[in-house]
């Protein structure tokens, strides 16, 4: 089995070429020239060619081709415009046979003719094509090109009178060896360079390679070619060579950049089918050892190699072959690769694991894009919903959080409502004393809740028969309920526990508790909830630490120690001795932490200042300013403009507040003198002209809208009924407006 | 044209002990998209109103919504257009701020900024298609770019690059309404190739602390004499910020530090190192630099992002591996203002059994979908702040969506 050797060498190679059996290369430069043996495992020197005393430019080569009947004979392209015959039999160390000087300059092609071996063929910087006969060592025909230089001839494999030459214009022609007089044909290929082509060793497909970066393959079984498949490589393409016995497997070099030697399937133009990676600069020859897994280039980095196919990468197994994306909708963009196997129908499982080796699957696949729409995103429609519905600002507290509590409630989200609940039984007292609550139904849970975990405290029994009566039931759900961390839960219960004596609930107790046991029954599912919701909020005890100064913490508990044994001694029921704000600030901080800044957001804008201040003592102030931002963006991203809006003007962050401060200034300006209206007035100060509606000529206060083109403009209904109808402007001057 | 599937998954509400089971439907919209080789991305816009893919066959499409399109899922195609002279990689949105602008990284070494051209009606009127021009092609890589992205709104305009070489380039615009002149900011070279890139989300520039909000930094496995000399400032250590305190001395406002997460898809069992490199730019010395924690990631990583990060006060990282691995980073500030950064493993996701290709986060931050090698996208949701849950799966091979196993697991667990 062959494997991938190679051999460092003096200078780098332009060419080489394998003699008959291949077991043989030459490779050729400007300062080398040598023969080796391919062996098993490396690169045996065989003959070198560049001696004798006088190492003339004809030993400096741009190409080299090996007879492909005579294995001694040898040909090069020299950089002075000579073509040197080479022959391996000479006895002298000098193999130099014969020298054609037949071309003014550089020679970039020799090729010999396929079937009849003594014929060699050239292709020069000068944009001739000459002919020779080694026969008679002379040179037989010219042929004109009529372009500045030709860069490739090669021999039609399938009649040998023909060949094809390419040239710098782009241009490609065929020639009939017995008529130098007029090419066959001749055709623009492409926008650049061509710097190489290749007949296909089977079909009548030439490939040509191109500075535009592509390899263009024609069929040129007909009189007028015609292009078969074009394929977009990265960089100028040097050297093209097809693979044989694969009838649509090209290898070609890169002229820069690329130093890789890639093989392209042409049914795929846009993915190597396999790269040879192993060269340090750019390669500047190719050929096919006859096995079709085995190929030699030669490199500016000096190297000869030969590349085997076991040992080469395969590009289009490690891209990668999945696309996904989440809109801010929740939708989904998926898209993947499809195996041919399921193009076609079969059962077999659809997507392509990475074994895309075989050339068959390597060719057909393509991928499909799905749309996943998501039709029922709840956490998308809660968010729009509750920023289209909340109430921020303008009304008493009681009813912001009465109007919110039920968009919420309504919206099916228990906790949020609850939230708003809890906030307005807190903080309603604020804005009215004396204010007789009517609690609706949905904000009863929030009373179970308290007594219960006010029931677990056993030091406070002391309570109404009928209270502990209910809680009996509440109590034993709580407990099959919850686990036993949540129980001992001392910092969230204690808090709750001081709740008892929040005048609110007192209140609520003794009006409502009968009510409360009638509709036991409607309560138990939300009264459980809540209640979770509650102790959720207020229980993880690291929260605290988290957050808080552990000082102000310890300060804050001793203190409300000493409430609590004040408490004992049955001092009378004051208000405002439980101290809401821990328990408030972290069910906001979990409201945040779990992405729903807009609930913890919308309550403390909704807060009066005095008290929101006290509970902005409790955030890091990064926190609030994140918050703040992040449910502003959201609103943007959801394209709710206003109602971010509105929030920038109501936060409390004056960094915040800046934010609609920095955008575009709009100038106006005056309809009758052009002159710009200055900010802040309707009044021209050129002419006193105010800004009038170009349809109805009234005074526009509110919404105007103008063409940028002329700067006229009116209100903007009429101006959309007018544009409905009309092209140009309403005011008469004559300009197409564009409203875009 | 177009098939409904229904999906059926069960989601806890956040913030709920009890688990309550809802719905929710998808339904599948093959959209024909025309490209001739495989499809490399799909990145939705700000809005989620316009969709751009890119392809091997060298072409970036743009999409836009069109309710009235029953066709391809609504989406009707609004810009196509042959965008690199080798295969499209990656695309990405800049924030709608700067304009309708994509960027994108080809297998050509190149990555190009794009821009859509409106003013120019006539022109592309008949066909309906909108104009994309060429803004600039970032040249400095010598090996295929394989990801691009732009940084968050609050830094300005920024891209981050990766290559095949490992080497992670930073550009600026230093004039956002220039999107022709770009600077490279640095270059940071990387030990493997470089597969994805992400940045960490961020609102803001500048990080304003109350004065006591400021914390020790716990002791970290470093000796004492470490310890000291992390805290003075030195030359070795560049996270010490100059910072500066604000008026009536309340706050102290340190800088935002932006971070970039880069993975590597290295194969060889040579490589025995993390494939994955966080970076963080320091303004003091205003240089990007590799952080010495790192998540332990050992196979080769495919896909990396941040997620958004709303009102959490640390990231999440989604790592797409063999599985996928989710970390938590922690930045913990010191009484000096210097900094350090806590890298944590958070969980593990194995459902997919195969290679995971790509993650991808909602808008949120609270849901992750992904996609792997068994064929399938699955939907995690975070659950408790602790736990991930897989709420559901789709399976298919892009024609077909077969009902998940998830709507009997789902209903299994309503029951009990």
């Amino acid at each position: 089995m062959h494997k991938t050797i190679f051999i460092a060498q003096e200078g780098p190679a332009n060419a080489l070429a394998l003699n008959k059996d291949c077991s043989r290369v030459v490779i050729a430069g400007r300062n080398v020239f040598k023969i080796f043996v391919i062996e098993e495992d490396e690169f045996v020197e065989f003959c070198n060619l560049r001696v004798g005393k006088n190492l003339n430019l004809n030993f400096s080569c741009n190409d080299v081709a090996w007879n492909s009947i005579e294995d001694h004979i040898l040909a090069t392209a020299a950089t002075n415009g000579a073509v040197v015959v080479w022959n391996l039999n000479r006895p002298s160390r000098s193999k130099q046979e014969h020298v054609f000087i037949e071309h003014n300059r550089t020679v970039n092609k020799v090729s010999f003719n396929p079937v009849e071996s003594s014929w060699l063929i050239s292709g020069s910087q000068d944009g001739t094509m000459r002919t020779f006969d080694l026969r008679t060592k002379t040179a037989t025909n010219v042929f004109h090109s009529n372009t500045e230089s030709v860069r490739d001839v090669q021999f039609n494999p399938n009649s040998h009178a023909l060949f094809a030459s390419v040239s710098e214009n782009g241009n490609v022609q065929t020639w009939d060896m017995r008529k130098p007089d007029k090419c066959v044909l001749q055709f623009t290929a492409h926008s650049g360079p061509i710097f190489a082509c290749d007949w296909h060793p089977e079909s009548l497909w030439l490939a040509t390679a191109s500075r535009d970066k592509t390899i263009k393959v024609w069929d040129m079984s007909s009189s007028k070619p015609t292009m078969e498949q074009t394929i977009n490589t990265i960089a100028s393409v040097g050297r093209v060579k097809w693979r044989p016995q694969h009838k649509y497997h090209i290898a070609s070099v890169a002229l820069v950049v690329d130093c890789s030697v890639n093989v392209w399937d042409i049914r795929r133009p846009y993915i190597p089918y396999v790269a040879f990676t192993n060269h340090k600069d750019v390669a500047t020859g190719i050929a096919w050892r006859g096995d079709p897994n085995v190929c030699l280039t030669t490199s500016r980095d000096c190297t000869l190699y030969q590349h085997v196919f076991k040992d080469a990468t395969y590009p289009a197994a490690q891209v990668n072959p999945h696309a996904l994306a989440l809109s801010p909708q929740g939708h989904i963009a998926f898209a993947c690769k499809v195996a041919p196997t399921a193009v076609k129908g079969s059962k077999i499982q659809g997507i392509l694991r990475r074994t895309t080796t075989s050339s068959e699957e390597f060719w057909q696949v393509s991928s499909t894009l799905n749309f996943l729409e998501c039709s029922r995103n709840k956490d998308m429609n809660w968010l729009i919903q509750f920023a289209e519905r909340y109430i921020l600002t303008g009304k008493p507290l009681v009813e912001i959080c009465d109007h919110n509590s039920a968009v919420a409630l309504s919206l099916g989200r228990f906790a949020v409502g609850m939230m708003w609940s809890m906030i307005k039984t807190l903080y309603a007292q604020d804005e009215d004393e004396g204010l007789n609550l009517s609690f609706p139904p949905i904000e009863e849970p929030i009373q179970p809740r308290m007594e219960e975990t006010r029931l677990t405290k056993s030091s406070l029994k002391e309570n109404g028969k009928s209270r502990s009566v209910e809680s009996n039931s509440t109590d034993n759900k709580y407990r099959r309920k919850s686990n036993a961390d949540e129980l001992e839960d001392s910092v969230g219960d204690f808090f709750f526990g001081d709740a008892e004596m929040d005048p609110l609930s007192m209140e609520f107790e003794i009006n409502h508790l009968d009510g409360l046991i009638t509709q036991d029954w409607t309560l138990q599912p939300e009264a459980f909830q809540l209640r979770q919701e509650i102790q959720d909020r207020s229980s993880p005890p690291e929260q605290f630490h988290d957050h808080d100064s552990p000082d102000g913490m310890e300060e804050e508990v001793s203190r409300i120690n000493e409430k609590w044994k004040g408490l004992s001694v049955a001092e009378p029921l004051v208000p405002k001795m439980w101290d809401e704000k821990y328990s408030v600030v972290s069910a906001l901080k979990q409201h945040g932490t779990n992405g729903d800044v807009q609930t913890a957001v919308c309550i403390l804008i909704a807060l009066p200042p005095a008290r929101r201040q006290a509970l902005l003592n409790l955030i890091d102030l990064y926190d609030q300013e994140v918050w703040l931002l992040a449910y502003i963006s959201l609103l943007n991203q959801h394209q709710l403009f206003t109602h971010a809006n509105e929030i920038i003007k109501l936060a409390w962050i004056p960094e915040v507040n800046q934010l609609n401060q920095q955008s575009t200034t709009v100038n106006i300006s005056c309809n009758q003198c052009s002159k710009v209206i200055p900010q802040g007035t309707r009044l021209c100060g050129n002419c006193s002209a105010s800004v009038t509606c170009s349809v109805c000529h009234q005074v526009v206060d509110g919404a105007y809208v103008w063409c940028q083109g002329c700067m006229h403009g009116g209100h903007l209904k009429h101006m959309q009924t007018w544009l409905s109808k009309n092209t140009l402007c309403p005011a008469g001057c004559g300009h197409a407006c564009e409203y875009t | 044209m177009f098939k409904l599937h229904y999906w059926v998954s069960s989601c806890a509400i956040p913030g709920q002990l009890e688990l309550k089971f809802y719905s929710t439907m998808f339904i599948s919209h093959s959209v024909s998209t025309d490209h001739k080789d495989l499809i490399h991305d799909v990145a939705f816009d700000h809005y989620g109103k316009r969709m751009a893919t890119c392809s091997s066959d060298q072409f970036i499409k743009v999409w836009e919504m069109d309710s009235e399109n029953v066709i391809d899922g609504g989406w009707k195609l609004s810009a196509t257009w042959k965008a690199h002279s080798g295969s499209v990689w990656k695309v990405t949105w800049a924030h709608p701020e700067f304009g309708q602008v994509l960027a994108s990284c080809s297998f050509d070494r190149t990555a190009a900024v794009w821009e859509e051209i409106v003013s120019e009606p006539n022109i592309y009127a008949q066909t309906g298609q909108k104009h994309w021009a060429k803004r600039t092609t970032l040249v400095d890589s010598r090996t295929s770019v394989m990801d691009i992205k732009f940084a968050p709104k609050s830094m300005g305009l920024l891209l981050a690059t990766c290559s095949a070489d490992g080497i992670i380039r930073i550009y600026e615009a230093p004039d956002v309404m220039n999107l022709a002149q770009w600077t490279l900011q640095q270059e940071v070279p990387c030990k493997y190739q470089a597969s994805c890139i992400s940045w960490n989300p961020s609102y803001t520039r500048e990080r304003r602390c109350v004065k006591k909000a400021f914390t020790k930094i716990p002791n970290s496995d470093k000796k004492e004499a470490d310890e000291r000399s992390e805290f003075d400032g030195s030359e070795e250590n560049p996270m010490k910020f100059p910072f500066h305190v604000d008026k009536g001395d309340k706050y102290i406002v340190i800088p935002e530090v932006p971070m970039l997460a880069v993975g590597s898809d290295e194969n060889s069992s040579t490589a025995n190192s993390s494939r994955v490199v966080i970076l963080h730019y320091s303004s003091y010395v205003r240089r990007w630099h590799k952080l010495d924690s790192v998540p332990s990631v050992a196979d080769p990583v495919h896909d990396i992002t941040f997620a958004p990060r709303l009102g959490r006060s640390y990231d999440i990282l989604a790592v797409a591996t063999k599985d996928i691995k989710l970390f938590t980073i922690c930045q913990l500030i010191g009484t000096t203002g210097s900094s350090r950064f806590e890298v944590t493993p958070f969980a593990t996701l194995e459902d997919h059994n195969s290679t995971v290709w790509r993650v991808s986060w909602n808008s949120v931050g609270n849901v992750l979908a992904s996609s792997g090698d068994d064929g399938c996208v699955r939907i995690w949701r975070l659950n408790k702040q602790t736990s991930w849950k897989c709420v559901g799966t789709i399976k298919g091979d892009g024609r077909r969506l077969i009902l998940p196993e998830v709507i009997n697991g789902g209903m299994a667990l309503a029951k009990h």
